[in-house]
């Protein structure tokens, strides 16, 4: 089935206006010599129920969240997505339209977005954002190269906690830049060195990049390290977690100038790290240094509000090699998803969920602090992830949980080599009091025990 | 137009019912110092679940999209999306997957990236895939990072990419975020990569030439093998932008051609829907000279187990966290499935036979700049209708609007003065092309009869053409909750 309209019948035809005989002979500008000799060796062609069975199949191998009890985090979280996002990602109006280059035929895209636009700079407390980027990652990559076009400096200061993969990402994004990028050291309940910061950065940096929460879960001081950069003229991009955002101080507030993040928690499935969507958020001189679409209001020739993509004189199809990024086609769909999210869970709802994630961390916590042989270097202050150190191997331990169905979080160490012993544990909203409960106990049963073999 | 959501529902309105914390917050011993906490409420409309449905909902029949339309935009291979791929999709051992579970827990979605791969390098020839890029441009920049890490590895000094004038606008601007110039060239007068320009401006420090093949004037390069030939002479790399790969498949591939590097845009020829703008996906594929600069991790596969192999240590690193758009990879596997071997290059033919169709019908009325069989989509002209009656391309496409049909692209490719440019694909049918034929007579006509009519369009959709100058000189990217028509509180 290759979802093919034409019949044998009007092939003929076609062709016979063409006035061919073969289709065959549609391709006689394709060489002999580089043309495929024999059909493609690839199975199919399944029939509906065929692939059904094939596809549950091949997802029952998979041991999805909602049959194990998970504290994973670390950049992808479990949080509830209502039902009124998928159906309305779900309209085929929707998800089956191209980019909105024609305004007219596009309302609904091109509105959607200044709407989703409008609750990132609300969410984040910024002027202007842009209509979405890949994901988190790639988010941060571009704030660097865009803080860079802004100030034309290169000397780029990083949190060493930031997450491993957004470093990895930055660092693959800005080879082909002349770039000096530098990871600023942590103390030790795993925040930034304030006093590194103080003593590095200069006249040359272009660009501080933090993250906060942090990887470990620990809050920054966002707004000190804002001020040390401004007094260099450096431009601080903040990675944030949005629904971190339903309780703690918006970066707008702190003075940030670049909000970066991933939008996964706002309405999107875990999805196996993707699709989810990126959003970068700056303050309004930036504008035009932005990259990605951006869409904008103005009225049409009757006077009437209407919606187009604008500011296109940075982009890729106008400006080529000379545009901000190369950045076409972002992830609209997702980002879709966060608006209606916001829309759905509304002002209330949305504090109501941030708080839960953070509530539920720290009745975890809580719950865990009893046990004396963890160490917690974050003090207890955090949103809903934090970090644990262990008298044993973290992946002796995600094990012995594992065969209680629990997921007990992300072993650091297959990130941070030197940091040994530790895991991250993160809660959502979706964390009931028995779950939580029920990892608590297992952990406290599983460190009792080895206190006894220790003893022993 | 539609109010915006920011000026409907009611203060004190709730919505969808949100899960509250396991334990009152009272009973929970620590929280966070309030030097961190916000101080006030966020300006989000106060909305019921309905207010939101009805909203989203007459929003999305402001839209054309090809569930609606023909929608011929040349180019982006407005295929018709099966649904079966879009709930197979959902399932829940596919949406409720985190990435960091172990590898025993996610082996049926490594198989899948595994099959799927495997599927990708028999179609292409190619030796391996990467999936993580999210879109046809992130696949480009994937691509020429590797690009430049081969040449960074045999430590050959490499400085400038060789782009034809006629590419998409993303290839230039990809291969500059290498740190590469960007050296155009002209095409021929037919429309194709004129060899000799080509000899002229490579050089030794030629690191790629990017090309798409058909090109974009919709136009196999015949001449291909021997432009891979004077590149690969050079030490330079041949990039398949795979935009166009829907007039090829198992007809011919991009190893064949000599390419070295390509990306495939699933949102195009495997039939994953766009989005309105995305999510798509630009897997990335390399012959085995260029296997160990690919993005890490990979899925092999040791011992009967599917895993992620992060070993190569010369790899460009990452370009996105985690894997890729993985669902939009379930979707694309499932159309393979669906289709197969056979059903693939059944699908090239038809694609390709639907364009010379239209071009064959409408060549008497639309200058067609290159006449000769075209691949799966074919650039017509307005510089006719431009000169007699002052009826410009744009004027053509917002005409098609009143007419319940998706404007071709305009304006591109580059070298085509007011182009217009059309790709049917093949799941459309002789009924729509057929009327698409007599709309387009009818415009053509009206653009002689009565020309204002086409300048005023298009008459009949929600807003009439926009002030685009004004969007950029007064810019206004949000609503504000300090702006007079905020009405909600």
């Amino acid at each position: 089935m290759a979802y093919i309209s034409n019949t044998e019948k009007q092939k003929k035809e076609m062709l016979a206006v063409l006035g061919l005989s073969t289709v065959d002979s549609l391709f006689a500008s394709i060489p002999a010599s580089i043309r495929l000799k024999k059909p493609l060796n690839i199975k199919g062609s399944l029939s509906e129920p065929e692939l059904i069975r094939e596809l549950e199949q091949i997802a029952s191998k998979n041991n999805s969240i909602d049959k194990i009890n998970s504290f994973l985090g670390a950049g992808c979280y479990e949080h509830f997505v209502p039902s009124a996002v998928r159906y309305i990602t779900s309209r085929t109006e929707f998800y089956t339209a191209y980019t909105p280059y024609q305004p007219e035929a596009s309302q609904g895209t091109l509105q959607a977005i200044y709407e989703y636009q409008t609750y990132i700079c609300l969410l984040t407390g910024m002027d202007i954002t842009c209509a979405s980027l890949y994901d988190g990652a790639s988010s941060c990559a571009e704030a660097v190269l865009m803080a860079h076009r802004v100030n034309g400096r290169n000397k780029i200061f990083i949190a060493s906690n930031l997450h491993p993969e957004y470093k990895r990402v930055i660092y693959t994004y800005s080879c082909g830049f002349d770039l000096d990028i530098k990871e600023i050291p942590c103390n030790a309940e795993f925040l930034l060195n304030l006093d590194f910061i103080s003593r590095n950065l200069d006249e040359h940096t272009s660009s501080i990049l933090i993250q906060n929460p942090n990887f470990f879960g620990g809050l920054e001081e966002v707004e000190k390290i804002t001020q040390i950069a401004h007094q260099k003229g450096a431009l601080v991009i903040n990675s944030v977690y949005p629904m971190s955002l339903g309780i703690l101080k918006t970066p707008g507030e702190m003075d940030v100038d670049i909000v970066v993040g991933d939008g996964q928690s706002l309405g999107n499935g875990m999805n196996f790290g993707g699709p989810s969507f990126g959003f970068l958020a700056c303050k309004k001189e930036f504008a035009r240094k932005m990259p990605g679409r951006i869409v904008g209001r103005t009225v049409d020739k009757d006077n009437k509000e209407g919606f187009v993509l604008t500011l296109q004189a940075r982009e890729q199809h106008i400006r080529r090699e000379k545009a901000t990024s190369n950045i076409c086609s972002n992830q609209s769909l997702n980002a879709l998803a966060a608006c209606v999210y916001f829309a759905s869970v509304g002002p209330i709802g949305f504090k109501k969920i941030s708080q839960a994630c953070c509530d539920n961390a720290h009745y975890l916590y809580e719950k865990l602090s009893s046990i004396k042989d963890l160490v917690f270097p974050l003090r207890g202050i955090f949103f809903n992830e934090f970090l644990i150190k262990l008298p044993m191997d973290a992946k002796e331990l995600l094990a012995e949980l594992e065969k209680h169905k629990i997921i007990g979080g992300l072993n650091v160490t297959k990130f941070f080599p030197e940091i040994n012993h530790a895991i991250l544990v993160s809660c959502t909203e979706l964390k009931t009091q028995a779950q939580i409960e029920d990892y608590s106990d297992k952990m406290s049963k599983i460190f009792r025990k080895e206190k006894i073999n220790t003893k022993i | 137009m539609s109010n915006l959501i920011f000026e409907k529902g009611n203060f004190g309105r709730e919505g969808v019912s949100v899960p509250a914390a396991a334990k009152p917050k009272k009973d929970i011993y620590s929280s966070i110092p309030d030097t961190f906490l916000a101080k006030k409420n966020y300006d989000f409309p106060y909305l019921s679940e309905l207010d939101v449905i009805r909203h989203y909902v007459n929003l999305s029949r402001l839209n054309f999209s090809i569930d609606t339309n023909f929608y011929p935009l040349g180019s982006c291979t407005m295929k018709y999306n099966p649904k079966i791929n879009e709930e197979l999709s959902s399932m829940k051992g596919f949406v409720n997957l985190h990435p960091y579970q172990d590898q025993e827990d996610i082996q049926g979605a490594l198989y899948i990236i595994h099959d799927l791969e495997k599927m990708l390098c028999e179609i292409t020839g190619m030796n391996r895939f990467s999936f993580q890029p999210s879109a046809g441009a992130h696949g480009e920049l994937t691509g020429m990072l590797m690009i430049r890490a081969y040449h960074c590895a045999k430590n050959n000094k490499k400085t400038k990419v060789i782009v034809p004038d006629s590419s998409h606008g993303t290839n230039p601007a990809s291969a500059a975020m290498c740190g590469y110039e960007i050296v155009q060239i002209k095409s021929n007068e037919n429309g194709l990569v004129d060899i000799s320009e080509l000899k002229k401006n490579i050089d030794k420090e030629t690191a790629a030439v990017m090309l798409t093949n058909p090109n974009t004037l919709g136009l196999f390069e015949e001449e291909i093998k021997e432009i891979a030939d004077i590149s690969h002479a050079k030490g330079a790399l041949l990039y398949y932008d795979g935009a166009n790969l829907n007039a090829l498949l198992g007809i011919t591939n991009p190893a064949l051609m000599g390419f070295d590097v390509m990306h495939i845009n699933l949102h195009k020829t495997f039939a994953t829907p766009h989005g309105g703008g995305g999510p798509g996906s630009g897997p990335v594929g390399v012959t085995k000279e260029l296997i160990e600069f690919l993005p890490v991790p990979l899925v092999d596969k040791k011992d009967n187990q599917f895993y992620f192999n992060y070993d190569f240590p010369r790899s460009i690193g990452k370009v996105k966290a985690f894997y890729g758009n993985f669902l939009v990879l379930v979707k694309a596997y499932i159309y393979i499935l669906s289709v197969g071997g056979l059903g693939l290059k059944e699908i090239s033919e038809n694609a390709v036979l639907n364009a010379n169709y239209l071009k064959e019908n409408l060549k008497k009325y639309f200058d067609l700049p290159y006449d000769k069989i075209c691949m799966h989509e074919t650039v017509f002209s307005a510089a006719r209708q431009k000169q007699e009656n002052d009826i410009s391309a744009l004027d053509i496409a917002k005409r098609l609007i009143d007419y319940g049909i998706h404007p071709p692209t305009v304006y591109f490719p580059l070298i085509v003065k007011e182009a217009l440019m059309i790709e049917p694909t093949e799941t459309e049918s002789k009924e729509t092309l057929d009327n698409f034929i007599e709309v387009m007579k009818k415009i053509y006509a009206e653009s002689k009869t009565n020309p204002q009519l086409l300048k005023e369009a298009p008459h009949n959709t929600p807003v009439r053409r926009l002030n685009e100058v004004k969007a950029a000189m007064d810019l206004d990217l949000r609503w504000n909750p300090q702006k007079p028509f905020d009405n909600h509180r």
